[in-house]
């Protein structure tokens, strides 16, 4: 088809995102119609794209006519169509979501759909990308637009969170770009693939203070341990779609830079040690946290660093099975949190402190919005038969593959942790009286249908894992083989 | 002179990014740390020109006052890169600002000490 092309995923939600007030002025519901016919427009040409990909020969673009080294390409292949895909369809369901949640009136759905489109569009663009720089360019469109979606309530500590999360994420774009720099200094290209051959004559003591500023950039927007800080903050303070986007796109597109610069266009002795510690350290902080956290969305957000903590670690072994169980645990992270965070819109919705207590006996008055929730912690916590407990399975297989075996004793202490702190959650949705009367907030349809799509993945691929695992492998090895990544992108130059 | 000039110029913008570094980690006004943020990209963007710099070097633009001649050009793609990031650079300033301006509202203050809901 000669509409399936890579640039759309990037160029039509920006272009739109900009015109959206002019559609506002022509017709007002158009503000709310426009953004969905667009994500639902790129979810197919993803899919489409996706499905019929010819394995090993990834789509590679040429943005405005120049050759890669010196124009910028975009790269559609196994790994990275996948992330997008993922991150397309999760833009829909968000959408589907959030077009009548919560009336907040003409103006603000203005502002909030464009910072969504941008959101969309950047953490697109971070994952496509197959130039260095271009890659810095995207990442600060995401976190500027994250900045304005997390302020984006009037009423609450919003712009407390929101100031907080665009402090630590300027210092980390300050970290990418000096690493950029850096790195152009000592090899005098921005395409990865050329990085990825010239890197090799890089002075070692060089390279590692290269892999250092890019684990701390990136680390922070895939929430890794010491620069999380904003991640509850931010989760618990913007909408629960946006919560839900955050978990699903931009920890996603944080992560998946992090393991394209270190598994593709920087080899570097110990970095993955590094990894894992950093990963383990992210883990243990985030879940026993959460523990602790009366207040239902912080709770979330915790859990959502001790996730990102454990594929983290999953990439950490450089083996074919960590890559897939990071995949694996990727994906259902994406998946699941979102459905978390989506229940918990309306959990929430009512309740002024937004406190666990406050939810006692809401699995009478809400219960679909409460059986939601419950879907998803049972999930998220690994039991089967949803999809978590085989990301959980692929994991500890992997983790058993590189002999690590008090990693394997961690996972299992973490789960264990998990599981008391949400069923903490469902005992009081399910098994307490309710407080008072409470005002109640019906999901309405539309939250409804998001909710049961995202339920309907989680439990077809719990119960048929071979869904995805084909394409998990495919993007594996995508992932692991880079001297074809480099062949595709630059045909004459090769790894020697 | 020249290794004056550039020792110079890579110890202006390392002093401008640990400057900005200082300031957006201990000073307590918001309005600082903003500054702050942008003192630091100064410097960084300093240190990018810097490097691409070549000794002697003119503009890179191809005219005919140069082609065909052996003359030295700077390095164009840094100076490319600088220009991105300093509409970057403006973009965080400006919404950082925006974003003191409502905590000045809320809050009637500029002091991060007594801005505390959220557990800092």
């Amino acid at each position: 088809m000669v509409i399936s092309d890579p640039v759309y995923f990037i160029a039509l939600p920006l272009l739109t995102a900009f015109l959206l007030p002019l559609f506002g002025k022509i017709y007002k519901p158009l503000i709310g119609i426009i953004p969905g016919l667009v994500f639902a427009f790129i979810a197919y040409i993803s899919f489409d794209l996706y499905l019929n990909l010819v394995p090993g020969k990834p789509i590679v673009i040429q943005l405005a006519g120049w050759a890669p080294p010196w124009g910028i390409n975009l790269v559609f292949s196994e790994f990275s169509g996948f992330v997008v895909t993922l991150i397309t369809f999760l833009a829909f369901l968000v959408w589907v979501y959030s077009y009548n949640f919560k009336k907040v009136g003409f103006d603000n759905s203005k502002k909030y759909f464009t910072l969504l489109m941008l959101l969309v569009a950047g953490s697109i663009g971070v994952v496509l990308t197959g130039d260095i720089f271009n890659m810095f360019v995207f990442l600060e469109i995401t976190a500027i637009s994250s900045y304005g979606l997390t302020a984006f309530y009037k009423g609450r500590d919003s712009a407390e969170a929101a100031f907080k999360f665009l402090l630590i994420g300027s210092l980390s774009s300050t970290f990418i770009l000096l690493a950029i720099l850096l790195l152009y200094k000592q090899v005098g290209t921005l395409n990865m693939a050329e990085i990825a051959v010239k890197a090799q004559s890089i002075d070692p003591k060089m390279k590692s203070i290269i892999a250092i500023l890019f684990m701390i950039g990136l680390g922070i927007e895939a929430e890794m341990f010491p620069m999380n800080g904003w991640v509850p903050d931010a989760y618990s303070q913007a909408p629960a779609p946006v919560a839900a986007s955050f978990a699903g796109m931009l920890a996603k597109s944080g992560i998946y830079a992090l393991v394209r610069v270190f598994y593709t266009v920087l080899e570097v002795d110990g970095i993955f040690d590094l990894l894992l510690i950093m990963g383990i350290l992210t883990i243990i902080f985030a879940e026993f946290s959460a523990m602790r956290q009366t207040r239902l969305r912080r709770m979330l957000a915790y859990s959502s660093i001790g996730q990102m903590g454990l594929i983290m670690v999953a990439f950490s072994f450089n083996t074919k099975a960590g890559i897939f169980a990071g995949l694996f645990l990727m994906f259902n992270h994406a998946i699941i949190k979102s459905l978390l965070f989506l229940a918990s819109g309306f959990l929430t919705y009512s309740t002024k402190q937004k406190k666990i207590r406050d939810l006692d006996g809401f699995g009478k008055i809400m219960p679909f919005t409460s059986l939601m929730f419950g879907l998803g912690a049972f999930a998220i916590v690994g039991l089967p038969p949803f999809s978590g407990f085989w990301g959980k399975l692929n994991m500890l297989v992997a983790t058993a593959d590189s002999n690590l075996y008090f990693v394997i004793a961690l996972i299992l202490l973490v789960a264990v942790v998990e599981v008391v702190y949400y069923f903490k959650v469902i005992g009081r949705l399910y098994f307490r009286q309710q407080h008072k009367e409470v005002e109640v907030h019906k999901p309405t349809w539309n939250a409804i249908a998001a909710m049961s799509v995202l339920a309907i993945v989680i439990i077809g691929v719990g119960i048929y894992p071979d869904l995805i695992t084909d394409y998990l492998t495919k993007a594996t090895n995508e992932l692991f083989d880079k001297a074809s990544y480099i062949h595709n992108v630059l045909p004459n130059l090769s790894l020697n | 002179m020249q290794e004056f000039l550039t020792y110079g110029i890579y110890g202006t913008a390392f002093f401008l990014m640990l400057l900005g570094l200082y300031a957006a980690l201990v000073k307590k006004n918001l309005v600082k740390i903003v500054i702050g943020l942008s003192v630091l990209d100064s410097g960084l963007h300093l240190l990018f020109v810097a490097v691409g710099y070549i000794s002697n070097g003119t503009a890179p633009i191809f005219s005919p006052a140069v082609v065909g001649k052996n003359v030295v050009m700077v390095d164009p793609v840094p100076q490319a890169l600088v220009l991105t990031a300093i509409v970057i650079g403006f973009g965080v300033t400006a919404v950082a600002l925006a974003l003191v301006v409502r905590l000045y509202r809320k809050h009637n203050t500029t002091n991060i000490d007594e801005i505390k809901n959220l557990k800092w």
